[in-house]
């Protein structure tokens, strides 16, 4: 069967397209087996996602501050799929239980920053335990377009953009 | 008017559709079990006029049994119910009962007429008086144009309020029609258990949303299942587009992108959700007072990248 090599292949168009493309970085394979495919997770060049309850919580704290706060980047999930396939809400669930809110690599990064913050530091928490799952469709089309898509656990309440 | 604990609400099923024909039931779903429903509603002779549509509501057939399931509200098969009613009530009191209620609701309505009659001829005599006392110190120059401005209204209400009158005082005697907007008090309150809708698809996430506090409405304006409000549509805007899928249903990745687009589009998230099977595999449906069942919910937003 040629599928093991059209996964891969598939795969691989997503991670050059994210590191040529969208210049992420440290973007890795994460193959587990309880996972029907391996993910992908890296570091965007800027932060991609800001959940809309955070970002009230990042302009209390800057008005307290009296400064912008600079907001870093975190390290995303990637799912690379292909445009024809069919996905059933049982494989999402499945793949939702078998990973963590934060990629490898994310974890050590954040609890630094938790330490260091204060006790009033609560836009903090969006990177650390309050994340919730979340991970990027990363949809190929025939002629190697990605579409990126955000795919929530749970009930994820849409940004005002 | 029943405590809201225990009302219960009176859905008529006719023709295969799930309405509700009282102002109280309606207003009460709304507010305390967040079912805004769609008011299907409209006047014979203008029936394409679609903007404002009244009485009765038309409900899912997963609202309506979301409504019996929560003990709130009981389905009521309004043709077998009717049938059953007037056949066996023709010579008996239910039959005197009813054709008394009838009446005693045309004497409320003339009531109401003659006291709404009252009230404009007091208004007129109060104009009349007032127009004659304001007439004399006319010598001063801003009073006339006082007088005119007062009278303008009296005067456009001064046509439609006599010519009623003088029809209605013809034939005193004759006590107004009425149409009734339900028939409650011909039909039994709960009625043998009828039995509820068949297994839906869409009640899993339907029920799930409801018990979060959240309001649907039809969604096919957004291409979904439904919209989904996070309180009183009046107060906000829909945050989601929602699909309901079975738990192994094939989706293909091309509809959740594009809806995925769409909800981004117009601000909202798209939401798909689908009920987990029990573990066991067994299907033990249809009691509708086992616990709920694990619904997994997901959302699907453009990543602007």
């Amino acid at each position: 069967m040629a599928a093991p090599d059209h996964l891969g292949a598939l795969i691989n168009v997503v991670l050059k397209n994210l590191k040529f493309q969208h210049d992420w970085a440290d973007v890795q394979e994460c193959i587990r087996p309880n996972l029907s495919r391996s993910l992908l997770y890296g570091l965007p060049p800027k932060r991609l996602y800001v959940h809309p309850d955070e970002q009230i919580d990042i302009i209390k704290a800057e008005k307290e501050r009296g400064e912008p706060i600079p907001q870093e980047p975190e390290v995303e999930w990637v799912l690379p799929l292909h445009l024809s396939e069919k996905w059933s809400p049982a494989q999402f669930a499945a793949v939702f239980d078998a990973i963590d809110a934060i990629p490898p690599g994310g974890t050590d990064r954040e609890h630094a920053v938790d330490a260091e913050g204060g006790v009033e530091e609560h836009w903090r928490l969006w990177r650390g335990p309050k994340r919730g799952k979340r991970i990027l469709l990363a949809t190929v089309q025939d002629d190697s377009t990605v579409t990126y898509y955000w795919i929530f656990d749970g009930l994820v309440k849409p940004r005002q953009n | 008017m029943a405590s809201p604990a225990d009302r219960q609400v009176r859905i008529s099923h006719v023709a295969g559709r799930y309405l509700v024909f009282d102002i109280d039931d309606v207003v009460h779903i709304r507010r305390h079990h967040g079912i805004c429903a769609v008011l299907t509603g409209t006047m014979p002779q203008n029936p394409t006029q679609n903007l404002f549509l009244g009485l009765p509501v038309e409900l899912h057939a997963e609202e309506a049994r979301l409504l019996v399931d929560k003990g709130a509200g009981y389905i009521a098969d309004e043709l077998a119910e009717h049938l059953s009613q007037l056949t066996l009530a023709s010579d008996a009191p239910a039959r005197k009962a009813y054709l008394q209620h009838l009446k005693q609701q045309r004497r409320s309505a003339q009531q109401v007429f003659s006291e709404e009659k009252a009230k404009v001829q007091a208004m007129h005599q109060d104009k009349r008086k007032a127009k004659k006392s304001v007439t004399p110190p006319a010598s001063s120059s801003e009073a006339p144009a006082d007088t005119s401005e007062r009278d303008a209204p009296a005067s456009l209400f001064d046509t439609p309020a006599s010519t009623p009158a003088t029809v209605h005082n013809k034939k005193e005697s004759s006590l107004p029609g009425v149409t009734p907007t339900t028939s409650q008090p011909l039909t039994t309150p709960p009625s043998s258990s009828y039995p509820t809708t068949p297994t839906l698809k869409n009640y899993p996430l339907c029920q799930y949303l409801n018990s979060r506090g959240y309001y649907t409405t039809p969604g096919l304006r957004f291409g979904g299942d439904y919209s989904v409000y996070p309180g009183d549509p009046f107060r906000y805007h829909a945050h989601y587009l929602a699909n309901s899928y079975g738990w192994h249903e094939q989706v293909a990745m091309l509809d959740l992108v594009t809806s995925g687009r769409l909800g981004t589009a117009v601000k909202k998230g798209f939401l798909f959700g689908a009920e987990k099977p029990a573990e066991g595999g067994t299907s033990d449906r249809g009691d509708g007072k086992e616990k709920e069942k694990e619904v997994r919910v997901f959302c699907i937003e453009w990543a602007g990248m």
